[in-house]
């Protein structure tokens, strides 16, 4: 695979931070929804943003998805946007996650719920492995219907160069609930992330 | 160099809310914005909860989103789309929206505050109204277009493409749960003649005239479009033959009996109809129904026009043709 451009010591020490992000966002994550999370070593892969439409399109073919993208910024040129996507079959899951009632709020309000939740829990954690903070745009759905994820992606995507692929599958024990996340990040940003990992890899 | 002295001037002059509260509840702060939409002063309502100050908030969904903010100190949203409005507002544009409280995007942001022990959310109300009033105006236009894309522009009837859309659909119905479906086409009777003596306008307004009085003679759930020129169809759903005789019949009647009154002078009319019901050996595809339909059309014409004719089957030929 294109490791565009990262060294093996940046990569590893990537992936370390990755992995210390999510074992704080599974034990957030855990109490807040008061059940057991397990959650996956994550598959993290940098890839060219173009390669991402085709994956997910068969992950997700002939099922009702939706998207729900979410912009972040930070210090030292940070910035990127977290897409995660989930199988409509799904949501009904999250409204008994949330502690909602039926008919308490719509199904993209949910979505938008358990998206924020989620990426922003983690993404904290990044940040605070990274010294660094963020900030985040609102949540938005795109929702489809027929199966044609792959032309949303693209849509959104398709002037982002690189994409930080996090692969996350949430297993909770009550409940089976599962969705993708990636993070998109723009050129700019990747030599800027690179050039942090650097300071982080000195100061060991 | 600290800045924070310019911080008291932004939040005054700030075009959002600025709201401040702790994890119970209680108002610490409140900027301008908030305190002009709300008709209140910070100094009455600092110390008191937000649910008694705000009594329409919606109060067990805020204390949710709150609880995800205190818990996982990440910030929460709540957008205009979801939830028009969390404060109950009044906007700043009366007189040219026509939405009666201003729309809001909400943000709920965990506050850094390690002098404190107790933990404080900063509200951030954001006036949504004008993306409100676009989105309203865009579902406006979209409807209509929608409405345009369907309908013939001079009739206001259906038009040949969505028509024979609907023909489709209803073929399949009828096939799925063996329903009766029947077709009606009709020509105007001489319409050349029409256009002769009248004008052009004077065809194009018995033909607006026409369209709309055979559309008052329909159920509902009868679709009548325009097939072409002076040719129109009529789709009967859940029809028999003899009903869709009955309803030809009806119109042919009406529309000979109709006097139009066009520049002055007294327009009368006539209808040629051709009837066929559906049968789901004959007509392989909606075009064959239409074939059978148009062959009656014919028969009605050479029959002296001015009559309903109906599809025989085993004809599967126009017989002598007439106009």
């Amino acid at each position: 695979m294109n490791n565009l451009g990262f060294s093996e010591e940046q990569r590893d020490c990537l992936q370390e931070i990755i992995n210390v992000a999510m074992g704080l966002a599974s034990d957030k994550l855990a109490r807040f929804l008061n059940t057991f999370v397990h959650l996956r070593v994550p598959s993290i892969a940098l890839v060219g943003a173009s390669v991402i439409p085709a994956e997910f399109e068969s992950r997700y073919r002939d099922t009702e998805a939706a998207l729900v993208s979410q912009g972040f910024f930070g210090n030292e040129g940070v910035r990127g946007e977290a897409i995660v996507l989930y199988q409509m079959t799904n949501a009904h899951k999250i409204s008994a996650l949330l502690g909602y009632e039926a008919g308490d709020v719509s199904e993209i309000e949910m979505l938008t719920d358990i998206s924020s939740i989620l990426t922003t829990t983690f993404l904290n954690g990044l940040a605070q492995q990274l010294e660094n903070s963020l900030s985040y745009s609102a949540p938005r759905v795109l929702s489809s219907n027929n199966g044609d994820l792959s032309g949303m992606l693209k849509n959104t995507s398709f002037h982002w160069e690189h994409a930080l692929k996090v692969d996350i599958s949430y297993q909770l024990v009550d409940h089976s609930f599962n969705c993708d996340m990636i993070l998109l990040i723009p050129a700019e940003a990747v030599s800027n992330i690179k050039t942090i990992l650097d300071r982080i890899l000195e100061d060991f | 160099m600290s800045h924070a002295w310019l911080s008291s001037p932004i939040l005054a002059q700030l075009n959002s809310g600025v709201l401040v509260i702790d994890d119970e509840y209680q108002i610490h702060y409140a900027n301008s914005f908030i305190e002009r939409h709300a008709g209140l002063q910070l100094a009455d309502i600092q110390g008191k909860s937000l649910f008694s100050v705000f009594a329409d908030l919606p109060e067990a969904w805020l204390k949710r989103k709150l609880m995800s903010v205190l818990d996982l100190k990440t910030p929460a949203f709540s957008s205009w789309e979801q939830r028009q409005y969390i404060f109950k507002f009044a906007h700043l544009r009366p007189m040219t929206s026509s939405s009666q409280y201003m729309a809001q995007n909400c943000t709920m942001l965990p506050l850094d505050t390690p002098q404190l022990e107790q933990p404080l959310i900063c509200i951030l109300i954001e006036d949504a109204t004008d993306a409100f009033v676009y989105q309203q105006h865009l579902s406006k236009t979209l409807s209509e277009l929608e409405k345009a894309n369907r309908q013939d522009g001079l009739t206001k009837v259906l038009n040949r493409r969505f028509w024979e859309e609907q023909l489709k659909q209803e073929i399949h119905r009828a096939q799925r749960y063996h329903h009766p479906l029947s077709l009606l086409l009709f020509d105007l009777d001489k319409f050349k003649d029409l256009n002769d003596k009248y004008g052009h306008l004077g065809g194009d307004f018995v033909l607006v005239e026409l369209a709309s009085f055979i559309g008052s003679l329909l159920r509902d759930s009868d679709l009548l479009g325009r097939y072409g020129g002076e040719e129109f169809g009529i789709i009967l759903p859940d029809t028999p033959l003899s009903g869709a005789v009955e309803v030809a019949q009806r119109i042919c009647h009406a529309v000979a009996d109709h006097l139009m009154l066009f520049n002055q002078q007294t327009i009368r009319a006539s209808l040629s109809i051709g009837v066929a019901e559906f049968s789901p050996k004959q007509h392989v595809l909606h075009d064959d129904l239409i074939r059978s339909a148009d062959i009656a059309l014919y028969n009605a014409k050479r029959a002296g026009r001015n009559r309903v004719c109906i599809f025989q089957p085993g004809v599967s030929d126009y017989q002598k043709k007439a106009n």
